[in-house]
C-alpha cells in the first residue's frame, strides 16, 4: 500500500490535496508520461494495482472521458505500452484534430442527406406576360 | 455445539437435498428420505445444541464477523476504476464507434461494394452509390443508424478494403436518437480522427489477419 | 432462290453457319426416331441432334456453360462443359456434340469434375478479382460456377511479378460499358449482334491469351438491341453504363410487369429499390418478345425522374401555373364541366400514347355520362369503313410468335426495326431459320436483314393486283405470306383507300379466306389498341373552336395549339411528365407512371398485359383512373365503380379482350370486316405523296414519348448516334 502521506506531500499539500478529492473522488500520483495537444496530463504509477496503474489528469474544469485524443486512448485503455511519447503515429494528410463528444451543446452532429432527391419535378415556364 | 450446528447449515445450505436422518442408537436399514427445512422439530433442542444457539444470537456473532469483512475491505485499495481519470482495458479488437477509412493517400477506400450492408444483422447500413466523374465506384450515401446496430462487427469483417472498421472509441453516447444516425461526412471524419489508433490497432491484430 | 440462299450463307457470320447443324433443322431432315442416352446410369430418350448438354437437362443433371446459349448458335468455346462420354478418348464438349444411340455420359465423373477444375482454373488465372466493384457480382456466372465446379485453392501465385492479364476497355456507346479484363471470350455478345440484332459491328482479334472481343475499330455499338448483351454476358465485362455502380443485384426487388414504351408490350421485370426503380430486365415470353427487349425499354426509364409531375397544378389569374390542392384542381374541372351547356360539342378528350385501358374506360364513361361522345386517341387510324367496330381490321392478327413461320413478309409503311422492335427481331428470326423473303413499300430503310425494296409510291398496289408487277407474282406464290400494315399507311387520310388495296392483295395469296392471316397493322404506341377496343373515334381531331374543355390524357403527341382553342377553353392534362400537354394546359393532374400503376395495356397483337406497380407515385401523384373517379364524383355524376376489381368488370363489359390477361384471343367476324372494306371501298385515287414511316432512323428510335424524352440517356443515345453518324 501507497503511503498516503507521501502521496499528499507529493499532490501539493493538504488543501491540494482536498481540493484534487473534490475533483476526482481520488488521490493518487504517479510519473508524468506524456501531455497531449489539449493539455490533458497522463501518469503512470506501476505500484498501484494491475489495471489502474494508467491514469490522466483533464486540463479542463468541464471534463470528459471522450478529451482523451485517440493517440492517448489506446495507451490510457491497456490497448498498447507504447505512449505516443515514445512511438508516434504514421502522420496522415488527412488525419484531424480530436473532437470531444459535443452532444447537448450547440456544436453536436446533425445528421442530413448526403445525396440529392432522385425525383425532380417539373418546373413549369413562368409566364412572360 | 459447533458440530451439530455446522451441521444445521449445511443442512440450510442444502436444504433441497435430501438427507438421510436414522439415530445412532438404531441403525436400520428402514431409514426415510425427508427435506430438512420443512421438518424444523429436527433442530435438536437439548441443552447444549439450545444455549449455543441462544449465545451466538444474542453476542451478534454473524453481524460482526460480516462487519469485520467490511472493515477488513476498508484498508484494502480498492479495485473500483475511477471513470474517467482511470479506464479500463480494452481489446485492441474492440468494436466501438464506427469510422470509415481512407488510403494512406487520402482517397477514400470505400467502393461500395455493399457487402457490409448485405451481411449487417441488424440491417443499420444503407448504402447508395454512383460513379464518381472519375469513374471511380463510390458511395453518395452511407448511413449506419448507430440505434439499431447490434457491434457484431460483421461489417468490418465484410469488407474486402478495410474501410469500414468499428473504432476503439466508446464515448459517444448522445442525448438525441438523431444524433446517431451517422452519415457518410460523420463517419469519414470519425475515420480522419480516429486513423492513428485504429491504424495502430490493425497492425497489433497483424499476425491473426 | 438457290442464289439467295447461297447469297444469305455468304453474308452469314461465321456462327451462323452452325446453325445448320441446329437440334430443330435437324430433327426435321431425319426420322423423328427416338436415341437412348445413359447419363450417369439414367437413360433417357432424346431426339436426334440433341447435344449432349440436352440430354443432359433431360436427365435432370445441369451442365456449367458460358458460351452456350438456347437462342444463339452453338460456339463450343469455353470448354466449360466438358463431359466424359464412355469410349471417347477425351473429355467433350457436351453443347457441341449431338447424341449418339447407346452413347453413355458420366458427368459426374472424376474426368468430368477434373476438366471443370481445369477449365476454371484457367478462366481465373485470366480474371481479375475486382468483384466487390463489378456489377455483376452477385449475379455473375463465373461466381457462381467456381463457387461449384471451381477448385477450392487456388494455384495462382504470379501476382507480384508476372500479374494478370489486363485488356485495354472498348467504348462501344452510352449504353455499354465495357471491362474487357473480365472478359472470358465467350463471344455470346459477337453471336448475338450477329445473329439476332443483325449489326456485324462486333468480333474478335488476336488468339489465344490475346483474343480480344471488340469492334475492330473503335465505334458505336449501334443497334436499338444492344442492351440485351448485357445480359447475355455471363461476367462483368458488358455492364449498363447510364446505371453503372448504382446497385446490387441481392438488393433489388423484382416486380414482374409490361413496357408501354412501344406497341410490342415486352414482358418486363422492374427492379426496384425502395422508391426507385433501378433497372429493367426482359422476361421471357415467348409470344412477344422471347427473352429481348429493347434499348429503349431497358433505359428510357431515368425518365421517370426528371420532369415529373408530383403535385397538381393550375393557372392562376395571371396565366401562371401554381402548385394547388387536389380538392382545388378538381372542383376547378368539374365546376367548368357541369357548367358546360352542350357537352355533345364542346367537350373534347383525347388519349395519348400511355393511357392506360383503365383510365380511358373511366374517362369514357364519364364523359357519355355527361352526353359527349367526342373522345379521340390520338394517332389518328384511317383503316376504312369497318373502323375499330371489328377488332380483326385493326390488329396483328397472326400473333408475334407467328411472324417467324411466315415465307414473304410485305412491310408496308412500317420500319419494324425502330417502330416495333421486337416484331424486327422476330422477322429476321424467320430470316434467319426459315428462308422468310422480306419486301418493303415505303421509304429505304436498314432492317437489319435482306429485303427487297419495292418503292414508296401507293400506286404500286394496283400493278400487283393486276398482275403486272413481278412481287404479285411472288406474293401469289407464297405459302404464308404476311402484310403488315404501319401507321406510315394508317397515318395517310388516304388511308383507307391503300388499307383496301392491300386487301385486294391478299385475295391474290392461296391461303386467303384459310386459318393463315395475312392482313395485319402495326401500331407503334401502347395505348393504341386498347383505345380502339374500348371505342375512341379513329378520325381526326374535329375542329376545336367550340371547344370549352379539352381533356388531355397522357396526351402529349397531339398537333393542339392554344390558338386552335377559344380563350375560355379550359385545358386538362392528367398525365406524369412534364411534356407538350402540361405546356399548354390549364389545369395538370399528375397521374402515375407506367411503374407505379396496375394498368391494362393491349399490344399490337391485341393481347391485354397488366402492369404492375413497383414503386409509388411520386408526390400527390395518384393513380389515374381515380383521378378521373374522383373527378366524376365532383361533378355529380360518380362513376359505378369504386375500386379496380369494379372498374375490371366494367371492362369485361365493354370488351371481355380487355381483361383476358395475357392471351392472344383468335379475332373472329374478320369475313365480315373484309366485306365491308369491299363494299365500301372508297373512290378516289391515292394521293401522290410517297408512302412514308414513323420513325426511319436509330436515333429517331430513342425518344418517342414523354418518359424517354425526359430520359438523359435516350438523349445520350441520339447524341451519340448522330455523332456517329456524321464520322
Amino acid at each position: 500500500m501507497f503511503s498516503w502521506w507521501r502521496t499528499m506531500q507529493e499532490s501539493g499539500g493538504l488543501w491540494n490535496s482536498i481540493k484534487i478529492i473534490y475533483r476526482r473522488s481520488d488521490l493518487r500520483v504517479g510519473t508524468l508520461v506524456g501531455e497531449d495537444a489539449n493539455g490533458n496530463k497522463y501518469y503512470e504509477n506501476l505500484r498501484y494495482q494491475f489495471g489502474r496503474h494508467r491514469f490522466v489528469d483533464y486540463k479542463l474544469k468541464e471534463f470528459d472521458a471522450s478529451q482523451v485524443p485517440p493517440e492517448w486512448h489506446g495507451w490510457l485503455h491497456y490497448m498498447t505500452d507504447n505512449p505516443p511519447t515514445k512511438v508516434p503515429p504514421v502522420p496522415r494528410k488527412f488525419h484531424a484534430e480530436h473532437q470531444a463528444n459535443w452532444t447537448g451543446t450547440t456544436k453536436d452532429y446533425v445528421p442530413y442527406s448526403t445525396t440529392r432527391p432522385r425525383i425532380q419535378s417539373w418546373i413549369p415556364p413562368t409566364n412572360k406576360q | 455445539m459447533f458440530r451439530i450446528s455446522s451441521n444445521l447449515y449445511k443442512a440450510c445450505i442444502y436444504r433441497h437435498t435430501p438427507i438421510r436422518y436414522f439415530s445412532a442408537q438404531q441403525p436400520s436399514r428402514a431409514h426415510k428420505y425427508m427435506y430438512v427445512t420443512s421438518h424444523p422439530d429436527y433442530i435438536p433442542m437439548d441443552w447444549k445444541s439450545t444455549m449455543d444457539r441462544n449465545a451466538q444470537t444474542l453476542l451478534l456473532t454473524e453481524l460482526i464477523t460480516g462487519l469485520m469483512v467490511v472493515i477488513g475491505s476498508m484498508f484494502k485499495e480498492p479495485v473500483t476504476i475511477n471513470y474517467p481519470f482511470e479506464k479500463g482495458p480494452l481489446s485492441p479488437r474492440f468494436r466501438g464507434e464506427h469510422a470509415l477509412r481512407r488510403y494512406p493517400n487520402g482517397e477514400e477506400r470505400c467502393i461500395a461494394c455493399k457487402l457490409c450492408e448485405a451481411i449487417c444483422p441488424a440491417q443499420a447500413i444503407t448504402i447508395e452509390a454512383e460513379e464518381r466523374e472519375d469513374g471511380s465506384r463510390r458511395t453518395t450515401r452511407y448511413d449506419i443508424d448507430m440505434t439499431k446496430c447490434i457491434y457484431c462487427g460483421f461489417c468490418q469483417e465484410a469488407c474486402p478494403v478495410d474501410a469500414i472498421v468499428e473504432g476503439p472509441n466508446f464515448e459517444y453516447s448522445t442525448e438525441t436518437h438523431e444524433e446517431l444516425l451517422y452519415n457518410k461526412e460523420k463517419l469519414l471524419n470519425n475515420g480522419d480522427r480516429w486513423e492513428k489508433e485504429i491504424a495502430a490497432n490493425i497492425d497489433a491484430d497483424f499476425l491473426y489477419r | 432462290m438457290l442464289a439467295r440462299a447461297l447469297l444469305r450463307r455468304v453474308f452469314l457470320p461465321r456462327y451462323n453457319r452452325s446453325l445448320s447443324q441446329s437440334p430443330r433443322l435437324l430433327q426435321v431432315q431425319e426420322a423423328p426416331k427416338l436415341l437412348s442416352v445413359w447419363i450417369d446410369d439414367k437413360m433417357v430418350q432424346v431426339e436426334p441432334g440433341t447435344t449432349v448438354l440436352q440430354a443432359c437437362a433431360v436427365a435432370g443433371v445441369e451442365i456449367p456453360r458460358y458460351c452456350y446459349h438456347e437462342r444463339l448458335s452453338v460456339a463450343g468455346n469455353c470448354r466449360m462443359c466438358l463431359v466424359e462420354v464412355e469410349k471417347s478418348a477425351k473429355p467433350i464438349a457436351s453443347c457441341a456434340m449431338p447424341v449418339m444411340e447407346g452413347m453413355k455420359v458420366h458427368p459426374h465423373s472424376d474426368i468430368s469434375k477434373r476438366a471443370r477444375e481445369g477449365v476454371m482454373e484457367f478462366l481465373l488465372v485470366n480474371h481479375p478479382l475486382d468483384c466487390p466493384i463489378c456489377d455483376q457480382g452477385g449475379e455473375c456466372d463465373l461466381q457462381d460456377q467456381s463457387m461449384a465446379f471451381g477448385s477450392d485453392r487456388s494455384r495462382f501465385v504470379d501476382n507480384a511479378f508476372g500479374g494478370k492479364r489486363a485488356v485495354e476497355d472498348k467504348e462501344v456507346g452510352p449504353l455499354i460499358k465495357t471491362i474487357m479484363t473480365r472478359c472470358i471470350h465467350c463471344t455470346r455478345c459477337i453471336r448475338f449482334a450477329g445473329e439476332i440484332a443483325g449489326v456485324q459491328d462486333l468480333g474478335t482479334t488476336g488468339r489465344g491469351g490475346d483474343m480480344q472481343v471488340g469492334t475492330y475499330v473503335e465505334k458505336m455499338f449501334k443497334s436499338e438491341l444492344s442492351g440485351n448483351v448485357i445480359d447475355l454476358c455471363p461476367v462483368g465485362a458488358l455492364t449498363a453504363k447510364p446505371y453503372a455502380f448504382t446497385y446490387r443485384s441481392w438488393e433489388l426487388r423484382r416486380t414482374e410487369s409490361i413496357d408501354v414504351l412501344d406497341g410490342v408490350g415486352s414482358n418486363i421485370v422492374v427492379n426496384t429499390r425502395g422508391e426507385h426503380v433501378m433497372r429493367i430486365l426482359p422476361r421471357l415470353n415467348e409470344s412477344v418478345n422471347e427473352e429481348w427487349i429493347s434499348d429503349k425499354t431497358r433505359f428510357a426509364f431515368d425518365g421517370l425522374f426528371a420532369q415529373r409531375l408530383t403535385v397538381p397544378l393550375a393557372r392562376d389569374a395571371t396565366g401562371q401555373l401554381r402548385s394547388c390542392s387536389w380538392e382545388d384542381v378538381l372542383s376547378r374541372v368539374s365546376g367548368k364541366l357541369v357548367s358546360i351547356q352542350n357537352p355533345a360539342n364542346e367537350v373534347v378528350g383525347v388519349a395519348g400514347a400511355l393511357a392506360d385501358c383503365e383510365s380511358m374506360v373511366c374517362l369514357k364513361d364519364l364523359f357519355n355520362k355527361l352526353g359527349s361522345e367526342s373522345l379521340y386517341s390520338e394517332t389518328p387510324v384511317h383503316i376504312g369503313s369497318c373502323g375499330n367496330d371489328l377488332r380483326s381490321g385493326y390488329i396483328l392478327r397472326a400473333g408475334i410468335s407467328a411472324l417467324e413461320e411466315a415465307d414473304l413478309i410485305l412491310l408496308v409503311g412500317t420500319n419494324p426495326r425502330y417502330e416495333a422492335t421486337l416484331i424486327n427481331a422476330r422477322i429476321r428470326k424467320g430470316y434467319i431459320h426459315n428462308e422468310c423473303e422480306i419486301a418493303v413499300i415505303g421509304p429505304y430503310m436498314d432492317l437489319s436483314y435482306q429485303h427487297e425494296h419495292l418503292g414508296d409510291d401507293p400506286a404500286v398496289f394496283s400493278g400487283m393486283i393486276r398482275g403486272t408487277h413481278p412481287f404479285g407474282k411472288k406474293f401469289s406464290r407464297a405459302a404464308k405470306p404476311v402484310i403488315i400494315v404501319g401507321e406510315g399507311v394508317l397515318a395517310r387520310d388516304d388511308g383507307a383507300y391503300i388499307n383496301n388495296q392491300i386487301y385486294m392483295l391478299s385475295r391474290l395469296s392461296p391461303v386467303h379466306g384459310s386459318d393463315w392471316k395475312i392482313v395485319n397493322y402495326l401500331h407503334t404506341t401502347a395505348s393504341q389498341v386498347g383505345s380502339m377496343d374500348i371505342g375512341y373515334n379513329t378520325a381526326d381531331l374535329p375542329d376545336l373552336s367550340s371547344t370549352r374543355l379539352l381533356y388531355l390524357l397522357s396526351a402529349d403527341s397531339v398537333d393542339v395549339t392554344r390558338d386552335q382553342l377559344p380563350t375560355d377553353c379550359l385545358v386538362v392534362y392528367q398525365g406524369h411528365h412534364g411534356d407538350k400537354g402540361a405546356h399548354i394546359a390549364d389545369v395538370i393532374l399528375p397521374g402515375a407512371a407506367y411503374t407505379e400503376k396496375e394498368a391494362t395495356y393491349v399490344n399490337t397483337e391485341g393481347r391485354a398485359q397488366v402492369t404492375q406497380a413497383a414503386v409509388k407515385p411520386p408526390g400527390e401523384a395518384r393513380d389515374d383512373w381515380s383521378i378521373i373517379r374522383a373527378l366524376s364524383e365532383y361533378a355529380g355524376h360518380t362513376l359505378a365503380y369504386d375500386n379496380i376489381d369494379e372498374l375490371r368488370e366494367r371492362m369485361a363489359e365493354i370488351s371481355p379482350t380487355l381483361v383476358n390477361i395475357d392471351t392472344k384471343q383468335d379475332s373472329c367476324f374478320h369475313s365480315l370486316c373484309v366485306e365491308l372494306l369491299y363494299r365500301t371501298s372508297p373512290k378516289h385515287k391515292p394521293y401522290q405523296t410517297p408512302i412514308s414511316v414513323k420513325l426511319n432512323s436509330l436515333a429517331d428510335f430513342y425518344m418517342t414519348d414523354p418518359i424517354s424524352r425526359a430520359s438523359k440517356t435516350m438523349a445520350q443515345c441520339v447524341q451519340a448516334v448522330k455523332q456517329a453518324d456524321k464520322n
